[in-house]
């Protein structure tokens, strides 16, 4: 896995890369748990580049979620692929998150 | 029938090598990749939780994985000799809660019932056998 973020406007964009398991989850964990702490109230993460994300992934997902939604903030997904897509359709998870097609449309 | 047997210890550094195998086997039998990224995930779970919560003490212990793939279905075995646990009978996730209210755990085997055609809990001479088949369509 690999982690590339920029800033758009108010926006946090976090380009993930590669695959998200239970070997390298922790890592997510702690960026993304840095980035909140460090102020950001509006984040998007960007799925283009990711092929695999298991439970490990998801939890830190909705870890990040919470956190946002509790000090009002906004936590956006986008440009999911097909088979990730279906994971968070399984999860339940696409009731739960704001998910967009590019990162304009979660970036606005 | 064409098969494959995967042994790997239990280390969660072994993902790797899990996954480099089903990327493999996706262009030795050619099955789609989509299908592979699946079934890594449904090992991925099943495997974690033998690694994190299978063992009593801290040896290392084998956990064999078996392909075999006939054209239409993939069956995956795994074989380990962790304490017993069937998942088929784990509770199911609510996946209906609030975000406020959703409990950050149990979706592993949830993936697993949702990911694959069948599931067959076994346990022989204190061993899981676990069997799974999924549908190449």
């Amino acid at each position: 896995m690999e982690l590339k973020e920029f800033k758009k406007g108010n926006f946090l964009v976090i380009n993930l890369i590669g695959r998200v398991d239970t070997s390298n989850y922790t890592e997510l964990e702690k960026k993304i748990i840095e980035f909140i702490d460090g102020g950001e109230k509006e984040i998007v993460v960007n799925f283009s580049d990711l092929v695999y994300m298991s439970s490990s992934g998801l939890r830190v997902l909705l870890m990040a979620l919470k956190k946002i939604t509790a000090i009002g903030g906004k936590f956006h997904l986008c440009s999911l692929k097909e088979n990730i897509m279906e994971i968070f359709e399984i999860a339940g998870f696409t009731s739960i998150f704001s998910i967009f097609n590019t990162i304009d449309e979660a970036a606005k | 029938m064409k098969e494959k047997t995967l042994t790997i210890v239990n280390q969660i550094e072994q993902l790797e090598e899990m996954a480099k195998t089903l990327e493999a086997l996706s262009d030795e039998w050619n099955i789609p990749m989509d299908i592979m990224l699946s079934l890594n995930l449904v090992l991925e779970e099943l495997v974690t939780n033998i690694i994190f919560y299978g063992y009593k003490d801290k040896d290392e212990h084998k956990i064999i994985i078996r392909f075999s793939f006939d054209d239409k279905i993939i069956q995956i075995q795994i074989e380990d000799d962790a304490i017993e646990f069937n998942p088929l009978l784990a509770s199911e996730p609510d996946i209906d809660e609030s975000i406020e209210n959703r409990k950050i755990g149990g979706l592993g085997i949830h993936f697993v019932r949702k990911l694959t055609n069948s599931i067959a809990y076994e346990r022989t001479n204190n061993k899981n056998i676990l069997t799974l088949t999924k549908n190449i369509a």
